[in-house]
C-alpha cells in the first residue's frame, strides 16, 4: 500500500521532470506567497524563498515572527484551526492543496523534520527502537534485522556512543543531546533530500550546540541534503547557512546571501537582530560595566559581598555518591557581578542553592553581606534572605498566574513587613519603574504579560527588598535575543546606579563577557579555571575552557575576523 | 530494577492487607454499635419457640456474651482462615451461600466490564477519525448521556425492546445468553462513559503533543498514530479509572441484577438487608472490600509496568531532597 503510493509519487515526478526543461534548475523547495492564518488572525503573510539542491538556508526571528508556523504549514504539521494559503513546491510538487493520503509519501521520505525540544518529541512510554523502526519502514527493505543494523549504523553516525543501549532505551533515560542526535538520525535514516530542523539546538548546551550543528552540516554535504535551518540565533545562521531569510511578525524584513545579509543588513530589523547577539558585540555595555570595574579597582578588598569557601556537597543517588560541588571557593567585591558558567549537570544548580541557604554544604562555609549562610535553619536565614534575592530562570513558570502583578511584586514586603501600606505600595511602583515597566501593569497577571515583562517582574519582585545581593540563575536562557537585550540593559543599569552585586548564573559565554566582571568556569561540580572576564576570554588555560569558548557561534569566518580584530577589553 | 519493583510490589501487598483487615474491624464495630439487636430479636421469635435457657445456651456457644473485642478477635480470626459463619436466616455456611450466587455475578460482572472497555475504545477511536462534519460532536457527547440515564432505565429499556418487542430473550430465564448480555449492556454503558470521558480527554491532550506531530512527520498514517502512539500513554490514566469503575460494578450489580431478576450478590445484599441477616451482610461488605482492595492493588502494580517513567519507591535508597537535585544529579551522571 505504501509501496503503491511511493511509486505513484516517483512517476508524478519523473514526468515533472520529462516537462520543457527550464532555463535555470528547479529550486528543491520553493514557497511562493505563503501566508498561515489562525481563524481571522494571520500569523504569517505573503512569504516567499527558494531553497537549492544541497543548499541551505536559514529562517531568522524572534519567537512570534512565524518562523516555526511556515516549516510546519510546509510540513503539513499546522495544529488544528491553522489554514495555509499560497504556493509551496516540492521538487516541482505541490504539496499544499493534494490531500493528506497524497503527501504522506513524501513524510520522512523526501522531507525530513527535525523538532524544537528533544524531551518532547519522542513518545516517554516507547522505546527508542520502536519509534526508530517507524522511520526504517520507510526504506524498503522487509527484513527487520536488517532495518535494525540501519538504525544502529545511523546511530553511530550521529555520534551516539552506544547505539544497541540507546535503541533498547526509553527517551527519558538519554539527555537532551543524545535525544537529539536520536531524532536527527531517524530524519536523516530514509535519506530525504530536505531536512528542516526547527531551533534544533535551542534547547542545548553550547558545546553539545557546536557539536549538533556540525553533524547537521556534515550530513548535508555528505549526504547532498538540503538543509532548512529555523533559529533565533543570527550567529548560528550566518555560520551555518548559504541564505538567511529575517522574519518578524510573519513578513520578510531582508532575504539574500548570507554574506551580504549579514555583514551589511539593509534593513533597520536586521540590523538590530545583529546588534542584540552577545557574541558579535562583547562591548556592548562597557560604559556601563565599567561603574562595576571601578569598584572592583578602587574597592574594599577587606569585605567581599559574598565570600565561598572550601564548599563540597554530594549526593547519594542509586546507592552511588555524586559530587554536585568539590571545593568551591570564590569571592565577590561589592558592586561587581560575577558569572558562574558551565554546562547542565556542571554542578551550577547546586552552587545556586549553596549559596541561598537552600541546601546545607557537607563542608566549607558562605557567607552573604556579612552573614553566615552555612550552618542556619531556615528560619535563621530570614533575615539573611532579606540581603539576597533569588530570579529564576524561566518567567513562564516562576510567576503565579492567578496573582496580579501588583500583588506578586508587593508579596515580599508583606512577609518581611517593611514599613506602612503606603510605604509598600510607592516602593511597588518604584521597583516596577525600575525594571521599565508603567503603574498600569499593576492590576494585570502573568499571562497577559510577554516573557521580557514577566522577567522584569520577577526582576522587580527580587528588587523591591533593596536587597544587596541578587542571584541571577540563567535569568536570559527562556527569552529572545533581543529580550534577552533588554534584560541585560535593565540589570546593568540597576547595578550601576544601586550598587548591587549580581552572582550570574549561565551556559552562555558570550553573554557573560558582556556583563559580568569576573568569571568561575564549572566542570563536573568543580571549578576549572576562575579569573576576570578579560583573563578567561583573551587568555583561557584550561582545555575545558578553551572547548567552550570555541563552541560560541560567531556568524562564520568573515566574522570571525572582524571580532579578533577588536581592542582588548581590560579590566580596570 | 527488578529488585525495587519486587520490593514495591511486596509493600504495596502489605498494605492491601491491612487495608482489607481494617475494613472488616470497621464493618464488625458498626454492625456491633447498631441499635437493636436481630439476633437475641431471631432467637426470640415466638415461632422458633426457644426457652429461655435454650436462648442462654445457644449466646454463650456462640460466644456472644463475650465483650465486643473477644467477639472481634474471634470473628477476625475466623474470617483470616475463611469461615464466615452461619446464616441467620438459613444456618447454611455463609460461603456456600455467597458460593452459590457470586459465579452469576461475576458472569454479569466481567460481561459488562467488557462491554464498557469495549464502547469506551470505540467511541474515543471514533473521536480521533471521524471529521467534525460526520458527527464527531456526537461521539463526543456519548459519554455525558451514558452518564445521565440511570442503569436500571436502560435496563428496562433494553427488556421491553428486546424482550417482550422482539423476544430475543425470555424474561423467566435471566441466566439465558441474551438474557445475560443484554443486562450486562444495562450495567456497562454507565461504566464505560467515565472510562470514555478519561479516554477521549488523554488522547486530545497526547494528539497535541510534539512527539505525536514528529511521528507523523516520519510518515505515519492516523490509525498507527493511534495504535502506536497515542493509545499507550492515553491508557495510563485510564487504568486508574478502572479500578474505580470496578466498585460501580458492584454498586451497580445490586440494581441490574434485581431489574433482570438475577440471583445473584445483589440480591443476596438485597435479602440479607431486609431479614437483618449480620453475618452475610459483614461477609459480602468485606467481600466488597477485598474485591476494591485487590483491584487497586492489580493497578498499583500494572502502572510501573506500563509507563517506563513512573519512579518506584520502596528500595533502600536515599532520596535527594528536591526533583532539582536529582535533575542536577543524573545529569551529572550522565555527562560523567
Amino acid at each position: 500500500m505504501a509501496a503503491q503510493d511511493r511509486l505513484t509519487a516517483d512517476t508524478f515526478t519523473r514526468a515533472e521532470r520529462t516537462a520543457p526543461v527550464p532555463l535555470r534548475p528547479l529550486p528543491l523547495l520553493r514557497v511562493d506567497g505563503l501566508s498561515v492564518c489562525y481563524g481571522p488572525h494571520e500569523v504569517v503573510t505573503k512569504v516567499g524563498f527558494e531553497l537549492g539542491r544541497g543548499e541551505s538556508l536559514a529562517l531568522i526571528g524572534e519567537s512570534g515572527s512565524g518562523k516555526s508556523t511556515i516549516a510546519r504549514a510546509m510540513l503539513r504539521l499546522l495544529p488544528s484551526g491553522g489554514r495555509a494559503t499560497g504556493r509551496v513546491a516540492f521538487d516541482g510538487q505541490e504539496v499544499l492543496d493534494i490531500s493528506e493520503r497524497g503527501f504522506r509519501p513524501l513524510r520522512g521520505r523526501a522531507i525530513g523534520f527535525v523538532p524544537q525540544d528533544p524531551a518532547n518529541s519522542l513518545n516517554p512510554v516507547r522505546t527508542i527502537g520502536a519509534q526508530a523502526q517507524e522511520a526504517a519502514a520507510l526504506l524498503d527493505e522487509p527484513d527487520r534485522a536488517i532495518r535494525k543494523q540501519l538504525i544502529l549504523e545511523t546511530f553511530a553516525e550521529v555520534g551516539l556512543d552506544n547505539p544497541q543501549r540507546v535503541y533498547g532505551s526509553y527517551p527519558h533515560q538519554l539527555s537532551g543531546g543524545m535525544l537529539q542526535r536520536v531524532l536527527i538520525g531517524l530524519a536523516i535514516l530514509p535519506r530525504p533530500a530536505l531536512l528542516v530542523a526547527d531551533e534544533p539546538t535551542s534547547a542545548l548546551d553550547v558545546t553539545i550546540q557546536k557539536r549538533i550543528l556540525d553533524l547537521l552540516t556534515r550530513l548535508q554535504h555528505d549526504l547532498k541534503i538540503s538543509l532548512l535551518l529555523i533559529t533565533h540565533d543570527l550567529a548560528i545562521a550566518a555560520e551555518r547557512a548559504n541564505a538567511l531569510v529575517v522574519l518578524k511578525d510573519g513578513v520578510i524584513q531582508e532575504a539574500g546571501r548570507t554574506a551580504s545579509v549579514f555583514s551589511s543588513p539593509a534593513s533597520a530589523y536586521a540590523r538590530k537582530l545583529r546588534a542584540d547577539v552577545p557574541a558579535l558585540n562583547p562591548d556592548r555595555y562597557a560604559a556601563l560595566r565599567d561603574v562595576g570595574f571601578r569598584t572592583f579597582k578602587t574597592g574594599d578588598t577587606a569585605a567581599p559581598k559574598i565570600e565561598v569557601s572550601a564548599v563540597t556537597k554530594t549526593f547519594t543517588v542509586d546507592g552511588k555518591t555524586l559530587t554536585a560541588a568539590s571545593d568551591l571557593s570564590f569571592t565577590v567585591p561589592a558592586g561587581t557581578t560575577h558569572a558562574l558558567v558551565g554546562e547542565s549537570g556542571s554542578g551550577k544548580t547546586t552552587a545556586v542553592r549553596l549559596l541561598l541557604g537552600l541546601e546545607q554544604p557537607d563542608t566549607g562555609s558562605i557567607s552573604v553581606a556579612g552573614e553566615q549562610i552555612t550552618g542556619r535553619s531556615p528560619a535563621a536565614l530570614r533575615s539573611a534572605w532579606r540581603h539576597l534575592q533569588l530570579v529564576y530562570q524561566n518567567p513562564f513558570t516562576s510567576l503565579d498566574p492567578t496573582w496580579t502583578i501588583e500583588r506578586l511584586v508587593r508579596e515580599p514586603l508583606d512577609r518581611f513587613k517593611v514599613g506602612t501600606n503606603k510605604e509598600r505600595d510607592e516602593r511597588v511602583l518604584e521597583a516596577l519603574a525600575d525594571v521599565g515597566l508603567g503603574r498600569h501593569l499593576l492590576s494585570r497577571k502573568p499571562g497577559a504579560l510577554s516573557g521580557g515583562q514577566r522577567q522584569r517582574v520577577a526582576i522587580a519582585r527580587a528588587l523591591v527588598l533593596k536587597p544587596e545581593v541578587i542571584v541571577l540563575d540563567e535569568p536570559t536562557s527562556a527569552l529572545d535575543v533581543s529580550v534577552q537585550a533588554g534584560i541585560v540593559e535593565v540589570l546593568l543599569t540597576l547595578q550601576a546606579n544601586l550598587g548591587l552585586t549580581y552572582v550570574f548564573v549561565s551556559h552562555d559565554l558570550a553573554l557573560v563577557r558582556q556583563l559580568a566582571h569576573t568569571v568561575s568556569v564549572m566542570h563536573r561540580g568543580r571549578i576549572v579555571e576562575h579569573g576576570t572576564v578579560a583573563d578567561i576570554f583573551d587568555d583561557p588555560r584550561q582545555p575545558y575552557t578553551k572547548s567552550l569558548l570555541e563552541s560560541i557561534p560567531s556568524g562564520g569566518a568573515g566574522v570571525a575576523q572582524a571580532t579578533r580584530a577588536r581592542p582588548r577589553v581590560t579590566a580596570g | 530494577m527488578r529488585g525495587t519493583y519486587l520490593s514495591y510490589a511486596a509493600k504495596r501487598f502489605a498494605q492491601a492487607v491491612v487495608v482489607i483487615l481494617l475494613a472488616y474491624v470497621f464493618t464488625f464495630v458498626v454492625v456491633s454499635i447498631l441499635p437493636g439487636d436481630p439476633i437475641t430479636n431471631v432467637l426470640r421469635d415466638p415461632q422458633n419457640g426457644f426457652s429461655e435457657d435454650q436462648i442462654r445456651q445457644i449466646i454463650a456457644a456462640q460466644g456472644l456474651d463475650k465483650p465486643i473485642p473477644v467477639q472481634l478477635w474471634t470473628s477476625l480470626s475466623n474470617f483470616v482462615t475463611g469461615d464466615l459463619g452461619l446464616s441467620m436466616r438459613s444456618s447454611r455456611p455463609v460461603t456456600t451461600l455467597i458460593a452459590e450466587v457470586l459465579p452469576s455475578t461475576l458472569i454479569l460482572a466481567s460481561a459488562a466490564f467488557a462491554i464498557a472497555l469495549l464502547l469506551a475504545l470505540t467511541i474515543a477511536y471514533g473521536t480521533q477519525f471521524v471529521p467534525k462534519r460526520f458527527g464527531q460532536g456526537l461521539l463526543r457527547g456519548f459519554p455525558s448521556l451514558f452518564l445521565s440515564v440511570p442503569n436500571f432505565v436502560i435496563g428496562l429499556a433494553l427488556i421491553h425492546i428486546f424482550g417482550f418487542q422482539l423476544g430475543l430473550f425470555r424474561v423467566i430465564a435471566p441466566d439465558s445468553f441474551w438474557a445475560t448480555f443484554f443486562a450486562a449492556i444495562a450495567l456497562g454503558v454507565p461504566i464505560s462513559a467515565r472510562i470514555t470521558e478519561v479516554l477521549i480527554a488523554n488522547l486530545d491532550k497526547e494528539s497535541e503533543q510534539e512527539y505525536a506531530a514528529v511521528a507523523r512527520s516520519r510518515g505515519l498514517g492516523q490509525a498507527r498514530l493511534f495504535a502506536r502512539h497515542l493509545l499507550k500513554p492515553s491508557s495510563l490514566p485510564v487504568v486508574t479509572v478502572i479500578a474505580l469503575a470496578i466498585g460501580e460494578l458492584l454498586g451497580g450489580s445490586l440494581i441490574t441484577e434485581t431489574v433482570f431478576g438475577r440471583t445473584g450478590i445483589g440480591s443476596l445484599v438485597q435479602r440479607s438487608v431486609s431479614t437483618q441477616d449480620l453475618p452475610v451482610l459483614q461477609a459480602v461488605v468485606s467481600l466488597a472490600a477485598v474485591v476494591f482492595v485487590l483491584v487497586n492493588l492489580i493497578a498499583d502494580l500494572v502502572y510501573p509496568l506500563l509507563d517506563p517513567r513512573v519512579k518506584l519507591i520502596g528500595g533502600p535508597r536515599v532520596r535527594p531532597t528536591t526533583a532539582d537535585d536529582a535533575a542536577t544529579a543524573t545529569s551529572a551522571a550522565v555527562t560523567s
